[in-house]
């Protein structure tokens, strides 16, 4: 009830964020600009296919992914930070609301705006790619929908996290951003940096299969594992690999281990701000 | 049962004592002002009082509830004007009442319409809360910590911001809602608004408490509180002498045709003017000076006097 209370508050303010809505027209004309030149010239997006709805979707997935890290990070850095920095957090908590409260509802308010604005995208992007392929599946589509709102769930929560760890907001974004650089764009030359200094500064002739799970812990590339478990006869069809564990003989050498790795990065960076933002003073 | 009750409350940042062993008691339904000076630790207490701080040591409690374990039940029983708080730029001062609402789960439609009303800004009510004055951010919140009807109001430097009209209207408010039952505690660093309406006063300094008493009490505790400026024709050294042994009089200087007398509270300021004139000093003009609290607070803020109990 007190959740709901700050995530209805929370939506109607942060809906009203410019730069969410400048940041999705930029998405939308990019998957428009995208989605067309995939449908008309397939060779030149992806050589030697045939256009399909469930390239499409693969394809669309690398966009949003793009798009919901980084609105997660503009609509999410300033969730508690900024609101500890100019002191409206004192209006929120004078009132009857546990600060556990307040995180939950500034989850929620937070992953509702950016639905709403993924929502809008997506129905614009899917709606031109039916106009021009004539037929788009619905299961494929709803699942797709599902894993998206499962990974922007994710993305909300590790920023909202990182805002709750601190009372200023310069320090937020450097987190966030930190986040964003080291997970989403560095993260490649980490699983080979581990087995070198694993292997005694050196590199052997041939990975162990552990370097596989360091791969996974971005959370695009969960994602991606997510939609190829939930759209398996989709990702196979396609004559890239969605899913980089296929010749790995391990246990965990499943797309599944995509809601694992989803799974952590929704709690434990939340977790870690709640206990710092539980214990701060204001 | 006290509405408010602090118990040798302390708090420690790095090596700042911003409170120092507070003890203090608010009884329910009086106004109590809640003086010092910027920094003495004000609002320190106050954001324990409201658990946005933990105390380093000793405890505060809020009508018979712990400050700390059971703030919850706390906030849902009172009304509160922070200090230092920002308002939701993006949300209209509607929605500001309404969050309130939804929070306390309390009231209605009626409810929110009639503190707009109490406070002045039903022509504002509807504008983005980015674009209020100062003086409207400041009737805005108040409104908020007035909607449920509160038993305990904590307002911190409620006049912040506000033109003496307003500051004025503040203090309709508060003695309004006493009036209806509504404990009031409310701080300040100017004597001048605390003096208007407050039933007790508690003057603290670097984190102690300097002083607790009624208004008329703590004028009391000043020994000298007139002073009496006499343009005095053809006083001489003897005139101003035989002033000085008066009884009341504190002080008697003589510069030039003025003479400077300050008294006690129960001294005669006719009786000394009388004296003069038998002596035969032409009495052309005089003024008098009422200390005033100001004065009074100045001196427990600065020479930093013991407690008197």
């Amino acid at each position: 009830m007190s959740a709901l209370a700050v995530a209805k508050k929370d939506f109607r303010d942060a809906v009203q964020s410019r730069a969410l809505w400048a940041l999705l027209a930029v998405f939308v004309v990019l998957s428009l600009v995208l989605t067309y030149s995939y449908v008309e010239f397939p060779q030149l997006v992806s050589p030697g296919t045939e256009t399909t709805i469930g390239g499409l979707v693969f394809f669309t997935a690398g966009i949003v992914s793009l798009f919901v890290s980084l609105t997660a990070i503009v609509v999410c850095y300033k969730a508690i930070a900024g609101e500890r920095e100019i002191g409206s957090v004192k209006l929120l908590l004078a009132l009857p609301h546990r600060r556990r409260d307040v995180l939950a509802g500034k989850l929620l308010g937070r992953m509702a705006v950016l639905s709403l604005a993924l929502a809008i995208g997506l129905a614009v992007g899917f709606g031109f790619a039916f106009a021009m392929l004539g037929s788009l599946d619905v299961l494929t589509v709803l699942l797709f929908l599902l894993a998206t709102l499962l990974f922007t769930a994710v993305y909300v929560s590790v920023v909202v996290g990182i805002s709750a760890t601190t009372g200023s907001t310069s320090r937020a974004t450097t987190l966030a951003i930190g986040f964003f650089v080291v997970f989403e764009f560095l993260w490649d030359v980490v699983p080979i940096g581990v087995v070198y200094v694993a292997n005694g500064f050196a590199l052997p002739q041939q990975m162990p299969d552990w370097t596989f799970l360091v791969m996974q812990v971005p959370p695009s590339t969960a994602y991606t594992a997510v939609l190829t478990s939930l759209l398996p006869e989709v990702a196979a069809s396609l004559p890239t690999q969605t899913f980089a564990g296929a010749g790995i003989d391990a246990f965990y050498a499943v797309p599944e281990i995509g809601f694992v790795v989803l799974a952590f990065w929704l709690v434990v960076p939340l977790a870690v701000g709640y206990v710092r933002f539980s214990s701060a003073d204001l | 049962m006290a509405a408010i009750e602090l118990d040798g409350l302390t708090k420690r940042y790095g090596d700042v004592l911003a409170v120092d062993g507070l003890d203090l008691e608010v009884q329910e339904g009086e106004i109590f002002g809640f003086l010092g000076p910027n920094g003495a630790g004000k609002s320190t207490t106050i954001d324990i009082l409201l658990d946005f701080v933990r105390p380093t040591s000793g405890s505060a409690t809020v009508m018979g509830l712990d400050a700390q374990a059971d703030s919850l039940r706390v906030r849902e029983r009172i009304g509160v004007l922070p200090d230092a708080f920002h308002v939701y730029d993006r949300l209209t001062g509607r929605q500001h009442l309404q969050f309130v609402v939804d929070s306390k789960n309390i009231g209605a439609e009626s409810d929110i319409d009639d503190v707009i009303e109490r406070v002045s800004i039903a022509e504002a009510a509807d504008r983005k809360a980015g674009g209020y004055s100062k003086g409207m951010r400041q009737r805005l919140v108040l409104a908020m910590a007035l909607l449920g009807d509160p038993e305990l109001l904590i307002l911190d430097e409620p006049s912040t911001g506000l033109d003496p009209n307003g500051a004025r209207q503040m203090r309709e408010i508060i003695r309004a809602e006493n009036e209806r039952g509504t404990t009031v505690f409310f701080s300040s660093h100017i004597m001048e608004q605390v003096e208007a309406i407050c039933d007790r006063v508690a003057i603290i300094n670097r984190g102690r408490l300097v002083a607790v008493d009624s208004i008329d009490g703590l004028r009391g505790q000043t020994e000298t509180v007139t002073t009496l400026t006499i343009d005095a024709g053809g006083a001489d050294a003897a005139d101003a002498e035989a002033i000085r042994n008066r009884i009341y009089v504190t002080s008697a200087a003589l510069e030039g045709d003025r003479m400077e007398v300050t008294l006690t509270r129960d001294g005669s300021k006719f009786a000394i003017l009388k004296a003069l004139d038998e002596r035969g000093v032409e009495i052309r003009d005089f003024s008098i000076d009422e200390s005033s609290l100001e004065d009074l607070f100045a001196e427990y803020t600065t020479e930093r006097q013991e407690v008197p109990q």
